[in-house]
């Protein structure tokens, strides 16, 4: 036990913590104005996250990879009962209620698939075409299923695996040809049939800010304005004019960078980035035991990384918006609670390694 | 185990840490970059945009300034207008809140309903206008009562009235809110939509002094326009006080006096120029353009025959008959034509240019001279006259009286009248002027065009011996009770010999006391002189003339211009009745009233 204390990871530990508690102070700054009571939510998730973090840390590596595949089937059957039956909570069917907390399945998909993928990774030398074909599967179904809930947010990220596999495994130059055509094939397909009409303006409205001033170029105006407005050293927690007067949209989730960038300015907002790249930087070196346990980290890692710099780059208007949230910073439990299940497994190879 | 033990080289994983730091350093300082280039960089520019979406300026309008006459006497100040609002988004049962708005407004449900609909794309929170010009009952029954009614509001807002209805309505003017064609055209940078501005009379040509500083209020809003808080206030100031010379007491008199006769009378302070009444019948009341005002109703008044809307002392255009007489003679006696022996034979008619020109007076008034010419009025006197002054020399002395050009009275949308001379003819009609023209001009006929304002200057300029004053209404302007500017009297002198004046006020003098055309004005302890004049509607050659003249309509205007005492004189005066037939059994006597009144309290001691 003294051991386990020792190699622990505290900073790693500690700037996650840090994450989420500046995320809390930053939903209640956002909620501040309409009596908003997420933050009581966030912390309780909080602390759920934490009990489940150390249950989790403190299971067997090989007992995790080994029910991966058993977990990820479970995630698809419920996804697909959800759309059958479905509740609908905010004109979405990507929330289930259990005793009554509000689930957002679609959020835990990453782990299992990110584990299962990573012992696929380990079991092949190049990448060939009834590989490739495998991993494609496995993504795209939990992606079509969280397609249909409909969250482009979460089925965005969970795309970010693809690019991710093709970068740790040497793969068939004819495969990358292919898969380049399947992007635009999908985008195509997309466009025309599966994104509604708002979705599509979003996405409009992104290369055209201008013109949709008012109706959905006004989000990513507003954003903008938010951050810009806060300057060096910001406007004061709490005195955020764009997010206390309701100007920023979704400011607790989609837009939290924005409530930073206005209320505590470029420094401190450099400094919340800062403490994301010593997250990611020392979770990207690590020694390990198993090759499925580097192809898992790198896997998760990455998608942690992606899902960052889209939420910034919505934020500051250099990426449509598709309602991605801020890791461990915006609200919302199940994201938090999955990440810190991720990161559970990541603390416990890392210290797997010291203690043999 | 169901993990496979290690097999990757530690070279790739030696590649996978450069590569993922390499990777994470690059992303992080686009990061960076583009925060800064927002934060720092732009920070301008998204600061000015920030406070322009919070903040919204909104205008307070300043209360119009009062107009006042030389006693002090209110004769245009504000009221608080109250209007009834509906917030719709108080509302708790609609059909309820409408038979409420009903009963408050006294329109019908349908037309209320019918105004609720034509708010239905405004925000919730967005005050509805149901009726303005609430009465005062109303007004406490629904604030009294405020929490039964959380959905309506009362809202305030000055508006013009004049406390005298319709006395000096010409004098005063009107005001109306400015168009949108005016802002358009640069008005915007000191009136906004909504704004009255003064149309006529005082109210427009002081309108600078009277429309005040308008106060603003800075408050902060949401992003649905919803106002948090005021954030900074300024203060509307009201507009000044202008105080008139004009005497309400007098000016009453005189509207009453001429009941229902329609024309002109100005009365003249001949000390400084200061107008004491200016009456234009009929009146107005002239808070019915403050107001909203139904499109029969405009039509009604628009349409009058009698022009009620037009200022007949500035706008209306009559010829001056016989008052024209004292221009004539002064130009004979300047131009040495004339002198007091001269004499004529009048014998009720004379031939010029091979046409028969008639005296009013068919039997003839025998031999005359300057002053029984003047005193009778005789047309054969100054139609010889005429003939010996040419028509440009006539004109010339016409406007050096004043003819012809605006009086430059302290009013707008004044006319001009007209000077007709061989010049203007040839520019007009293309043709040389016809010396038989000159005679119809010589007793005021003819093209000759003048407005009462001119006649008021005209005699003033004789009265006082050929100095002219500058004709004004304006007093001073008084800013919070202190005088800030203060009109001072002008006198230009007419480059006519004083003896001349001297000459020409014997003629007017016996036009009163000698049994003149002017006799009816005459008053024991005034010394009147003044002269009369017939403005003809049907010309006299028209072989109807006698029939259609026995008829209202066609009867012709009369004149008086007179002042008074003939010795330092202090008051001019012109009456003008319309279709008022003798001028001397009709304005002179007004005259006379009017003098009376002037002067009553005087003579009391």
């Amino acid at each position: 036990m003294k051991d386990y204390f020792k190699y622990f990871d505290k900073l790693t530990f500690v700037l996650l913590l840090l994450l989420t508690v500046i995320g809390i102070f930053l939903i209640y700054s956002a909620g501040h104005s309409t009596q908003g009571i997420y933050y009581l939510k966030q912390t309780a998730w909080l602390v759920f996250s934490l009990l489940v973090f150390f249950i989790v840390f403190s299971l067997k590596i090989d007992f995790i990879f080994r029910k991966a595949f058993a977990v990820y089937l479970a995630l698809l059957v419920i996804l697909a009962l959800q759309i059958v039956i479905g509740g609908t909570v905010a004109r979405t069917k990507s929330w289930f209620r259990l005793w009554g907390i509000g689930f957002q399945f679609s959020e835990f998909v990453k782990i299992p698939l990110a584990l299962y993928l990573a012992k696929i990774l380990t079991q092949i030398e190049v990448i060939g075409a009834k590989v490739f074909i495998k991993v494609l599967t496995i993504i795209v179904v939990p992606v079509a299923l969280i397609v249909l809930q409909p969250d482009m947010g979460v089925s965005f990220i969970l795309c970010s695996f693809v690019p991710l596999v093709i970068l740790l495994k040497k793969i068939k130059p004819s495969l990358l040809v292919v898969s380049l055509l399947l992007v635009v094939l999908s985008g195509i397909v997309g466009w025309y049939s599966v994104l509604k009409p708002y979705q599509k303006n979003r996405i409009i409205s992104f290369l055209h800010p201008s013109e949709y001033r008012t109706s959905t170029g006004y989000h990513v105006i507003q954003s903008k304005i938010a951050i810009g407005s806060g300057g060096l050293g910001g406007k004061g927690y709490l005195k955020g004019s764009q997010s206390k007067y309701q100007f920023l949209p979704a400011r607790h989730t989609d837009f939290i960078a924005s409530v930073i960038g206005e209320e505590f300015g470029f420094i401190n907002t450099s400094i919340l980035f800062f403490i994301f790249f010593l997250v990611l930087y020392r979770q990207f070196k690590f020694n390990f035991q198993n090759d499925e346990e580097f192809y898992f980290i790198y896997l998760f890692n990455g998608l942690i990384l992606f899902q960052f710099v889209i939420n910034v780059s919505m934020a500051v208007g250099f990426f449509p918006i598709l309602g991605i949230s801020l890791p461990f910073v915006s609200y919302g439990g199940s994201s938090l609670l999955s990440f810190f299940i991720g990161e559970a497994l990541i603390f416990r190879i890392k210290i797997n390694n010291y203690l043999t | 185990m169901y993990l496979s033990k290690r097999k990757l080289t530690a070279e790739y994983v030696k590649k996978a840490v450069v590569v993922s730091t390499v990777f994470l350093i690059v992303i992080f300082a686009g990061i960076f970059l583009a925060f800064w280039s927002i934060q720092i960089l732009q920070n301008e520019k998204y600061s000015r945009l920030a406070i322009k979406n919070i903040t919204r300026l909104i205008e307070l309008p300043a209360p119009r300034g009062l107009i006042v006459d030389r006693h002090g006497t209110v004769l245009a100040e504000n009221k608080i207008n109250f209007t009834l609002y509906l917030v719709r988004e108080n509302v708790e049962n609609l059909e309820k809140t409408i038979k409420m708005a009903s009963f408050f407004s006294g329109k019908n449900a349908a037309t209320v309903r019918q105004i609720i609909g034509k708010y239905k794309k405004y925000a919730t929170f967005y005050r509805v206008p149901i009726k303005s010009n609430l009465s005062r009952s109303t007004v406490i029954f629904i604030q009294s009562r405020q929490d039964e009614f959380p959905e309506f509001e009362i809202g305030m807002e000055p508006s013009r009235t004049y406390p005298l209805a319709d006395h000096a309505a010409h004098v005063l003017g009107q005001i109306s809110e400015i168009s949108e064609v005016e802002l358009n055209a640069g008005s915007a940078a000191t009136y906004g939509i909504g704004d009255l501005i003064g149309r006529s009379g005082i109210e427009k040509q002081y309108e600078q002094f009277l429309k005040g500083t308008k106060g603003s209020q800075t408050v902060i809003k949401n992003n649905v326009e919803r106002i948090q808080r005021v954030s900074s206030e300024i203060t509307p100031a009201i507009g000044d006080t202008v105080v008139l010379t004009l005497d309400l007491q007098l000016q009453e008199f005189i509207e009453n006096l001429l009941g229902a006769e329609n024309g002109a009378v100005g009365v003249l302070d001949l000390k400084t120029g200061g107008v004491l009444a200016l009456v234009s019948k009929p009146e107005f009341n002239p808070e019915i353009f403050s107001r909203e005002m139904g499109w029969e109703e405009w039509q009604a008044i628009s349409n009058d025959p009698q022009k009620p809307l037009q200022d007949k002392f500035l706008q209306g255009i009559y010829s001056p008959g016989s008052v024209f007489k004292i221009i004539m003679a002064l130009a004979g006696l300047q131009e040495k034509i004339i002198t007091p022996a001269s004499t004529v034979h009048c014998s009720g008619s004379q031939v010029f240019y091979d046409r028969v020109f008639h005296c009013w007076n068919p039997g003839g008034h025998g031999t005359v001279n300057l002053f029984s010419a003047l005193q009778n009025s005789c047309n054969i006197y100054f139609y010889n006259l005429g003939k010996k002054l040419d028509i440009d020399t006539i004109a010339r002395y016409a406007r050096l009286m004043g003819l012809g050009s605006q009086s430059g009275i302290d009013l707008p949308n004044e006319k001009s009248g007209l000077v007709p001379d061989s010049a203007w003819k040839m520019n007009v009609f293309h043709q040389r002027w016809f010396p038989g023209e000159t005679i119809s001009v010589a007793i005021g006929h003819g093209s000759l065009n003048v407005t009462p304002v001119q006649m008021l200057k005209l005699i003033a300029t004789v009265a006082l011996r050929g100095q002219m004053p500058k004709l004004h209404l304006l007093q001073r302007i008084e800013k919070q009770g202190r005088t800030v500017s203060e009109f001072a009297p002008e006198f230009l002198r007419v480059p006519i010999a004083e003896e001349n004046f001297e000459l020409v006020i014997e003629g007017l003098f016996r036009v009163v006391n000698s049994e003149g055309t002017g006799w009816a004005a005459k008053m024991q302890g005034l010394d009147i002189c003044g002269k009369t004049g017939t403005s003809q509607i049907i010309a006299k050659e028209n072989p109807r003339y006698k029939k259609l003249t026995r008829e209202k309509k066609f009867m012709p205007h009369s004149w008086f211009v007179s002042f008074a005492p003939r010795k330092n004189p202090r008051l001019a005066m012109v009456v003008l009745v319309e279709i008022g037939g003798d001028a001397g059994a009709i304005a002179a006597p007004l005259a006379a009233q009017i003098y009376n009144k002037y002067f009553e309290n005087e003579r009391l001691f």
